[in-house]
């Protein structure tokens, strides 16, 4: 199963949803997979901060749709953040974790779910997470993106995607901090509310 | 912590527009959590490690809501990669409330490491900080913690020690 197959089926289905998204080739990818989400997109470059910053969003936001597309190795980072979800049960966030079983943005060396006895859904269910599963083929994963986008608690899935990046896609020149201009100014105007005002006169 | 230093430390919270707190509950902030937990008008998330905590708070900040990050001063060794990451990397803010364990008058000798590094790892953060070890304080550090926040987008810090916390 291809990342970027995955990723153009979840694109499909989102409209009106806010993403956090992980570092790496994981990044050009989402850009390219989900043009219409690109201002909807904050594309971070960090390992164990996405779900947990996803979490955030959709504690503020609890009437919006919150996706967070995590990795292998950012998870297992910080594997924490399970126990907090499954304590705190959002009603609004989906959870994405593209498991290629290595670290592919520095040339590929293993990640502990390499293994074939970590098992990421598994640790996600016994940290309180009940609907956390695995996904290995793109229709079932795409039947976990429905069921994920329409759940009224936590939901986590786990793709199961080869190591491989999709070739000659357009990369993104954008650094951190205007991709977090460019996704606070959307949260803004979708939201009807201000986060980055103006400067007092004083 | 006296119940007077706890209620200024919720007027600061809420002057500055908080509705929400992450913690990971310490020894000397002991009064202060179950009080955060108990008001109507911030809610409380317990967290696994401290930069788990500021990571979320990013989160928060990143919906228009304000967030606070409260913790004992060794969190804030805990927090470095996440706050390095999303303040550095991205101008995302967070605002730490920290207990300041290890300073003069410690007499814990695990506590020692987090008075040693706690104003060394700040500086090295480049977070502007204040230690607050007057009650009629507390308050007015706490918003001015957010409002330098919320004009430069870069974490803030502000240190309770002294008779507030002993």
């Amino acid at each position: 199963m291809k990342r970027f197959d995955c990723m153009k089926a979840l694109s499909a289905r989102l409209k009106d949803e806010l993403v956090i998204l992980s570092l790496g080739a994981s990044v050009d990818e989402w850009y390219n997979a989900a043009p219409h989400m690109r201002a909807a997109s904050l594309f971070q470059q960090q390992l164990g901060c996405v779900t947990p910053q996803a979490f955030g969003l959709a504690a503020g936001l609890p009437h919006r749709r919150i996706i967070s597309l995590d990795t292998d190795g950012g998870m297992m980072f910080n594997l924490g953040i399970l126990a907090t979800l499954g304590n705190e049960q959002p009603k609004n966030l989906f959870v994405v974790v593209w498991d290629n079983e290595c670290y592919q943005s520095i040339g590929g060396p293993p990640t502990h779910t390499a293994s074939g006895r970590v098992d990421i859904a598994a640790i996600a269910r016994g940290a309180g997470v009940d609907n956390a599963f695995t996904a290995r083929t793109l229709e079932e994963f795409d039947a976990h993106c429905a069921a994920g986008l329409a759940a009224d608690v936590p939901y986590v899935v786990v793709a199961k995607v080869a190591g491989t990046v999709q070739p000659d896609i357009k990369r993104k020149h954008s650094d951190g901090r205007e991709d977090k201009y460019i996704f606070v100014r959307h949260v803004e105007a979708t939201e009807g509310i201000v986060i980055m005002g103006p400067s007092e006169h004083n | 912590m006296k119940q007077s230093a706890v209620d200024a430390v919720i007027r600061g919270l809420k002057r500055a527009g908080v509705s929400v707190v992450c913690y990971l509950p310490d020894s000397l902030f002991k009064e202060l959590y179950p009080a955060l937990d108990a008001d109507p008008d911030i809610r409380t998330i317990r967290v696994t490690n401290e930069g788990e905590g500021a990571a979320i708070c990013g989160g928060v900040f990143l919906s228009g809501k304000k967030a606070a990050l409260v913790m004992e001063n060794s969190g804030l060794r805990a927090s470095v990669e996440p706050l390095a990451r999303m303040g550095l990397g991205a101008g995302i803010p967070v605002v730490m409330l920290m207990s300041y364990r290890g300073e003069l008058g410690e007499n814990n000798w695990w506590a020692i490491p987090h008075g040693i590094t706690m104003e060394p790892v700040l500086n090295a953060l480049r977070i502007p900080y204040s230690v607050v070890r007057e009650e009629d304080r507390i308050e007015r550090a706490i918003t001015d913690a957010y409002a330098w926040s919320y004009a430069s987008y870069y974490h803030s810090a502000v240190a309770l020690g002294g008779e507030v916390v002993r």
